[in-house]
């Protein structure tokens, strides 16, 4: 492995560089700032395009979504590094986040870094408890455990969210602007990049999030994600996500599906594909 | 069952059966170190461990992330400059620097037995009192929410195991597990490895449990029972807010608890990062902790040699106190302990729904291996009241033992309740137990010699409870005194074997008061002798009583009554049943179990007394969210039923037509076409997935009424295998598929998620498989996919595949050798259709 060349690696005021931990209660839960369960997310999820619903099936998805929406407490954890660019292995460039052992692949990651001063990395889960009340509506039956898939694919989103503007906050405090949130695994950014990530943010220890072998996270309602922070305007960042920029766009197995692997920021994009 | 499988599965079993011995565990049997170690196993001396070695190294420079184990061999002067401080600060223990150094986390980048040989002489370098070798967790999860099995685990502890006994290590420490059946694997694989004592603590959070739900009383028990010497908390968070889980450990386990917080929360301070509690206050909360009765303590994240020696200064003060705790009975799952204290009657119910007999629809799913079944009739039995779970896989023609491990194991991830494993076959007994993360019961032993010397070992070996029955090679005796004397007996040969009597229940064994009505008042005169005389708990399988007579629910529970009044603790009932569950809980109030009648209160205060209702009761519960009439007598409505999703209507539609109409006419000119609908509609887009489902449920409840009305002569179109792919645990899609060919009358063997290229092959040639559906949702785990068809067409040339999954698109398909590519579930049917029907799909 060749060093990282020292780029701009500036010290982080001590507020940025410590690492944060999240509790996110629900709304559900009694907390009225909490988090809750985006319902036209989970509707999207299940595929849906503007069918007509009736009112057993719209009963039967609000009924899981609240159920889970009381069971759950996201946990999540936050930290930020100084952004080096640096040579990998094979000769190409990649992105390093100093003091850690993460090393970012790929052209997406690195269109999305280069520029930043440092990047913000987190990782936020449904905890196990999701994963054993999944295990329980599949026992009750597929349109339960698709509902609480999508139950929980929406919740954990809205955690990740909460995270993500936190971070935010506490950059812009600091003069720093934030890039949009990218993970391991889209683009061309590897999953395999995300151990690293999990190790760095001690997050077996500090959330329970193991990797399988494939690189898959269990919980599996768990999510990673990497966002740029910078001197000024985030540079080489699409201001809203999209397919335009991404290196693997023709290739695409989301777009094959009439899908897309990113989540529109705002309901009225939503029909965009 | 050859005997290679027997010594994977059941290697004691294997061992005796081969004339090998086996001896309990004690502390005679193990290397200690000297007189001073043994007097600290024994509860009568302090122990003082070092600190964090994570901090220490971060200190000097190393970058978050790499593996810090390496650093014995890379760095070997300044890991010994660590262990020596913490030795000037009085630490009598050293925690070797091997605790990631496992295969799977090592790698390429050394081999365990260099890093642990290393580490190890680093410690003997400081010049350490005693020298521990460290094992945390694999770092990958363990099924059935991960995908590394039991026995792929314990390899890994055992190859640990070994090479720090072969580097000289005084004792192993297991640490920061937050899974119980990771930390049992480490344990067992230490205990059956080594002969070194076992330290072994978990980590909890802040609201008592591990990442995985394990509480302190569950961990404790079920360590202590494997036969940890040492067992406790750490990690975690500070001292003083471990300290009420410390005090829940220290009353379920008379072995010494061990204790090593965190420091607090890290956070950086001019560039460095600090944690929140100083060294004088860790070691106050800490002295509170040893004088509730912890007595072997020492640091993690964030501590250094400056809280070692407060710490040892405080262990040198004190001597720990003899510590009681009050006898009890304690069954556990990995989530959940059930306490049942010998001096006090409480009630444990045992479910007994999950055994085949006589029950026709688990006969079905035990031979299709339908484990979602399972869980159903698992949940249904926690939300009824059982607080265990007795669970009988044995029918003639199945694979007891591997049946035994695999619904074990979907069980634990869909209800929290303790197992119970029933069986005769000590294979499938101990196959179970081996791998179970908690402390079950087994089900049974009997006061014959063969049955004592095949059981009365796993029990011991694997902490296991017992039940024994009071029957022996003469039979049941008739008399009180006759059964108490084979409950002696087995009393005296469990504790022989190293079983404490708070493991045993003893079974009186219920006689049918039909036939053998003057033994009824004897069995309940026996149960009151066998606790009074053994001081052991009591089950009884209540329902044998009523065999024979009518209304036998009204006997049964007059007979538990009079059961619980002579001291049962046990009892194995249908929980399904309210007349059982209606003495079980006012029993609960008379016994003083339900404190203030509270629980009593709340159930009954405004339900009606069942003796005042009318007579007509609805014949069939409905669907709570379906509740319009029924419409009768028009044929159609099935499809317009089963389009709209409504399975409960459906189901009364086809039963109210069943007797009218031929069940044939009923699938193929109704459910069938309503199926091909609703597939149409789907791909049209007026139907989205959900609908798609329901509207496969109602059809699914449609043809289970006609399924039960044909019996035994109902025909499947061919049989499917469906499987998702090694290294994959995504199942909902699969799942859809299934339910949908079980429609089209296919039978389908579900091989569940992350399933490996050779069971789908053994699958394939075990039932003549003629398509294959294989699903995998990440392009990562798409390999594995092409893998598992390379191997089909290797081993089962004439099989087709089919494949689908959010990643797949028809090209891929046909790079990795596919026969065919379903877009979605409903394709996944139709291709189905034309794969059977010998037709092109077009």
């Amino acid at each position: 492995m060749i060093a990282a060349v020292p780029q701009r690696l500036r010290p982080l005021p001590d507020e940025l560089a410590t690492p944060m931990r999240y509790r996110l209660a629900t709304c559900a839960s009694g907390e009225p700032a909490g988090i809750a369960t985006d319902r036209a997310e989970v509707l999207r999820y299940l595929g849906y395009r503007g069918q007509a619903i009736d009112e057993a099936l719209e009963m039967r998805i609000e009924h899981i979504a609240d159920e889970l929406e009381r069971a759950l407490e996201p946990h999540g954890t936050s930290r930020i590094f100084s952004v080096a660019i640096a040579t990998d292995a094979s000769g190409q460039p990649c992105i390093r986040l100093a003091g850690s052992a993460i090393e970012l692949h790929g052209r997406d990651a690195y269109r999305r870094l280069k520029d930043a001063c440092a990047a913000a990395v987190f990782a936020v889960t449904l905890g196990m408890e999701s994963e054993r009340r999944l295990r329980a509506l599949a026992a009750r039956g597929p349109v339960a455990a698709a509902v609480g898939d999508a139950a929980c694919t929406a919740l954990v989103e809205a955690a990740a969210d909460r995270i993500d503007a936190t971070v935010r906050h506490a950059a812009a405090a600091y003069g720093l602007s934030s890039g949009t949130r990218f993970s391991c695994g889209y683009g061309d950014c590897p999953l395999s990049d995300q151990r690293a990530l999990i190790d760095a943010l001690d997050a077996r220890r500090t959330l329970g999030i193991t990797l399988a072998p494939s690189n898959l996270m269990i919980p599996t309602k768990s999510v990673t994600a990497i966002m740029g922070l910078f001197e000024g305007a985030p540079a080489h960042d699409a201001p809203t996500a999209s397919c335009a920029g991404c290196t693997v766009r023709n290739g695409c197995a989301f777009r094959a599906h009439g899908d897309v692997c990113w989540r529109a920021p705002s309901p009225s994009a939503k029909e965009s594909v | 069952m050859n005997t290679t499988s027997i010594a994977t599965s059941a290697p004691l079993t294997a061992r005796l059966r081969a004339g090998g011995t086996w001896k309990p565990r004690t502390l005679d049997t193990l290397r200690i170190a000297d007189a001073e170690l043994r007097a600290v196993l024994e509860g009568r001396r302090n122990l003082v461990i070092d600190g964090a070695m994570g901090t220490m190294l971060q200190a000097t420079g190393l970058a978050v992330g790499e593996r810090p184990e390496l650093l014995s061999i890379t760095h070997p002067a300044q890991v010994r400059a660590i262990h020596e401080a913490y030795v000037a600060a009085g630490a009598e223990v050293i925690t070797a620097n091997t605790f990631g150094a496992n295969a799977l986390k090592l790698g390429d980048a050394a081999t365990v037995a260099e890093v642990f040989a290393a580490s190890i002489a680093r410690a003997r370098e400081a010049g350490a009192r005693y020298v521990a070798g460290d094992i945390g967790p694999t770092g990958s999860l363990l099924r059935p929410l991960g995908t590394l099995s039991f026995d792929e685990a314990y390899e890994l502890f055992a190859e640990q195991a070994r090479a720090a006994e072969a580097a000289g290590a005084d004792l192993i420490i297991i640490e920061t597990m937050t899974d119980l059946a990771e930390a049992r694997a480490a344990v067992l694989a230490v205990k059956e490895q080594t002969n070194l004592p076992i330290l072994a603590t978990m980590t909890f959070e802040a609201d008592g449990r591990t990442f995985l739900g394990t509480t302190p009383e569950a961990a404790a028990v079920t360590l202590d029972a494997l036969g940890a010497d040492a067992v406790g908390i750490n990690c975690s968070l500070g001292p003083a807010e471990i300290r009420p889980f410390v005090k829940r450990m220290l009353s379920v386990t008379s072995k010494p608890i061990m204790v090593q917080a965190n420091a607090g929360l890290p956070r950086v301070e001019q560039g460095k990062t600090v944690f929140d509690i100083g060294p004088e206050a860790y070691a106050h909360a800490v002295a509170a902790i040893v004088e509730d009765g912890a007595s072997i303590i020492g640091g993690c994240c964030g501590t250094t040699p400056a809280y070692t020696s407060l710490l040892a200064e405080l262990a040198r003060e004190r001597t720990p106190r003899v510590r009681r705790i009050a006898p009890a009975l304690t069954v556990a799952s990995a989530q959940r302990c059930i306490a049942l204290p010998a001096h006090e009657h409480r009630i444990a119910v045992i479910g007994e729904r999950l055994n085949p007999t006589g029950k026709k629809r688990l006969q079905q799913a035990l031979r299709q291996e339908n484990m979602d079944y399972l869980a159903s009739q698992a949940i249904s039995q926690e939300e009824q009241g059982a607080d265990i779970l007795d669970l009988n896989v044995g029918l003639p023609e199945l694979d007891e033992v591997r049946l035994m491990e695999r619904a074990s194991e979907q069980l634990q991830a869909s209800t929290t309740l303790p197992l119970q494993f029933d069986a005769t076959d000590p294979v499938a007994i101990e196959a179970a137990c081996r791998r179970y993360p908690g402390k079950p019961i087994i089900n049974s032993v009997n006061g014959a010699a063969e049955s004592l010397d095949a059981v009365l070992p796993i029990a011991a070996h694997y902490g296991a409870n017992i039940i024994g029955l009071t029957l022996d090679d003469e039979g049941i005796p008739a008399t009180a005194e006759g059964r108490l004397a084979i409950a002696q007996r087995i009393v005296d040969a469990a504790e022989a074997a190293g079983i404490p009597r708070e493991r045993i229940l003893i079974d009186c064994l219920v006689m049918t008061a039909s036939t053998n009505q003057e033994q009824v008042a004897e069995i309940l005169r026996a149960v009151t002798l066998v606790k009074q005389r053994l001081g052991v708990a009591t089950t009884l399988g209540v329902s044998n009583v009523s065999f024979g007579l009518p209304a036998r629910a009204v006997l049964n529970a007059t007979f538990l009554a009079s059961a619980l009044g002579a001291g049962l603790d046990a009892p194995i009932i249908n929980p399904g049943s309210a007349r059982y569950m209606d003495v079980i809980r006012s029993f609960r109030v008379l016994n003083g179990e339900d404190a203030g009648s509270a629980a009593f209160i709340e159930r009954y205060a405004n339900a009606p007394d069942p003796y005042q209702q009318a007579v007509a009761a609805p014949a069939a519960a409905a669907d709570a969210a379906e509740t319009a009439p029924v419409q009768t007598g028009d044929e159609n409505s099935i499809e317009h039923l089963v389009i709209s999703g409504r399975r409960g209507e459906t189901r009364r539609a086809v039963e109210a037509l069943i007797s009218q109409v031929d069940a044939l006419e009923l699938i193929d000119a109704h459910l069938i076409p309503a199926l091909d609908e609703v597939g149409r509609r789907f791909d049209a887009g007026t139907l989205f997935l959900p609908q798609l489902m329901a509207s496969a449920e109602a059809a699914k409840a449609g043809f289970d009424v006609i399924r039960a009305h044909l019996g035994s002569t109902a025909a499947t179109k061919g049989a499917v295998c469906l499987a998702t792919v090694q290294g994959d645990i995504h199942d909902i899609g699969k799942n859809i598929v299934k339910m949908l060919l079980e429609n089209y009358g296919y039978r389908v063997f579900d091989l569940g998620r992350d399933v490996a290229p050779e069971a789908i092959v053994a699958c394939v040639r075990e039932h003549d498989i003629r398509l294959v559906g294989l699903s995998a949702l990440m392009t990562t785990t798409v390999p594995a996919m092409a893998d598992t068809i390379e191997q089909l067409r290797r081993t089962a040339p004439g099989v087709k595949v089919m494949v689908g999954g959010a990643v797949l698109t028809p090209d891929y398909a046909r790079e990795i050798g596919a026969d065919f590519y379903a877009k979605d579930a409903a394709e996944a049917a139709r291709l189905t259709e034309a794969c059977f029907a010998d037709k092109p799909y077009a």
